[in-house]
């Protein structure tokens, strides 16, 4: 009924074809690290304002989380149900006794947690090696069901938008520029990937706490920091579950919408 | 050369009627990109609010690093991305075989066969914002400074051709590059920043081995009032010696190709 069998068939399938390119993965955990590590020493280098709460451990500790959580709440269908209309391989899925879009979502979720073969090492390490400029006296592991919590809706939330956004794929040539402006600029502003959202001015934080972004990424390092009080964290999750029900709806609209127009690439 | 330079015009001809057959999609890909170039100046803007200044630049020059920046992302963006984000599939699919036996410069057409207009909204942009810091008296004006400016544009669009043609060498040698867009915008995320945020080891990496000072902290320098004649041209000797060293890291790996597969 739950088609486990073949959710597990498929996850297994995916995690091979994986290791078959495992030059690949090396070069895309680079790029999952390279980032946060620019804006790392960017923060550490700069003259800091006084209204500014972060110290520099704070930053590096909020950075070294970053590749982790980032890579736990990333979701690629975006880059690979737009596809599968153009090349009719959708055609193939909808013949098939089991849901459609669940392999893309079953090969973005493997190659997360393949990842973390290369991301929790690299991690470990970083924190093995910047421990005296780091500040634990923060951390409190009550907050750490707290935080796999957050990872998983926040990684439940970037499915939903990132689905919306791919589903748009039956009426878009190309959904990549959509992508990156709503999914991605808007997200590394938003989300705390350049600026952490607790060191926004105070205006521009009550805008970031009320809109998904911040929930994908910069929430759960909060919670994790335990920068974050109950009242907070009670808050945060409300607003994370609204916009998850909010693009769950949204994407299974567009999914309706679409599948009655969708004629198959030059049907 | 110019019966090569002339197939390839027409190859960005075909490249421009074939993006033209979707005008909604590709006038909405031109508006996107522009408001991902706003998006990319308010980071820099709420950066400022809890920074004064970042390893002694301060918000002019950052804005001015910014535009040169975007200016070479752009340009690159428009006549060598889409060429490597396809190079996946010709190489799989077996269609690199075709063009090796084919006679023109290979490296040339892989590199070169198609054209995205998609990033002119960003381009255009990046000019804007650079006359207005002109306008506005932030970039440093005159002949010299001009001069200079213009060398390391050279140096850094010399530069940034070679790192595409490793990586092209490498999409070859891995069978799969479906990530590239991703992989280049994070070798692009080092040069949002000035390289003076760096160690010192580090930063001594980025102008020499790994040279990435090149493509927009010494073109930005220049304009800023921050730095001298000595890095533009140094940036102009190893930008040759980038082409050279990529060059032969090229025939190196189309010597050792054995086919999709081989």
């Amino acid at each position: 009924m739950f088609y486990l069998k073949a959710h597990a068939a498929i996850f297994k399938a995916y995690l091979k074809i994986m290791l078959t390119y495992r030059g690949m993965m090396l070069l895309h955990m680079f790029r999952v690290v390279l980032m946060p590590l620019v804006i790392a020493t960017a923060w550490l280098s700069i003259e800091k304002v006084d209204s500014n709460p972060y110290k520099n451990s704070d930053y590096l500790l909020y950075y070294l989380l970053v590749p982790l959580v980032m890579n736990l709440t990333n979701s690629r269908s975006v880059f690979k149900f737009p596809v599968s209309v153009r090349d009719g391989t959708l055609s193939r899925e909808l013949i098939k006794p089991y849901p459609p879009l669940m392999s893309i979502v079953i090969e973005s979720f493997s190659n997360n947690l393949q990842m973390l073969l290369y991301l929790v090492p690299f991690t470990l390490i970083c924190t093995f090696l910047f421990q005296s400029h780091l500040d634990f006296s923060f951390l409190s592991f009550k907050f750490f069901p707290i935080f796999i919590l957050a990872v998983f809706f926040g990684a439940l939330l970037r499915m939903f938008i990132s689905g919306s956004i791919a589903l748009t794929g039956f009426w878009l040539e190309d959904v990549t520029t959509l992508n990156l402006l709503l999914n991605g600029s808007i997200w590394a502003l938003l989300g705390g990937m350049i600026i952490p959202v607790a060191t926004f001015p105070e205006k521009i934080r009550h805008i970031a706490e009320l809109l998904p972004y911040r929930y994908m990424l910069s929430f759960p390092i909060e919670i994790f920091s335990g920068k974050l009080t109950n009242a907070a964290i009670y808050k945060g999750f409300s607003v994370m579950l609204f916009w998850t029900i909010v693009f769950y709806f949204t994407a299974r609209f567009i999914w309706k919408r679409g599948i009655k127009i969708y004629s198959a690439y030059g049907g | 050369m110019f019966s090569q330079l002339t197939i390839i015009t027409k190859l960005w001809k075909a490249s421009i009627i074939q993006a033209m057959e979707y005008r909604g999609s590709f006038m909405f890909s031109i508006v996107a990109n522009f408001f991902d170039f706003i998006f990319g100046l308010l980071q820099y803007l709420v950066f400022f609010t809890a920074a004064k200044s970042i390893a002694g630049w301060d918000s002019d020059n950052m804005l001015t690093l910014y535009s040169v920046f975007m200016f070479i992302y752009s340009l690159q963006f428009i006549f060598l991305y889409p060429n490597i984000a396809a190079l996946a599939e010709m190489v799989n699919t077996g269609g690199l075989d075709l063009l090796l036996s084919k006679p023109v410069d290979a490296r040339l057409f892989i590199l070169l066969r198609k054209i995205s207009l998609e990033e002119l909204g960003s381009l255009c942009t990046s000019i804007v914002l650079f006359i207005w810091l002109i306008s506005k008296g932030a970039v440093l004006i005159t002949a010299q400074s001009i001069l200079l400016f213009l060398i390391s544009i050279f140096s850094a669009l010399t530069i940034v051709y070679s790192i595409y043609i490793t990586l092209t060498a490498l999409a070859i040698m891995l069978e799969k590059m479906e990530d590239a867009s991703e992989f280049i915008w994070s070798l692009f995320s080092f040069c949002r920043y000035p390289t003076d945020i760096y160690p010192s080891k580090i930063k001594f990496l980025f102008f020499t081995f790994f040279p990435i000072a090149y493509i927009s902290t010494v073109p930005a320098q220049t304009l800023s009032g921050l730095g001298s004649a000595k890095p533009v041209i140094y940036g102009l000797i190893i930008s040759i010696v980038s082409l050279l060293i990529s060059s032969a890291i090229w025939k190196k790996t189309i010597k050792s190709y054995t086919s999709a597969g081989g």
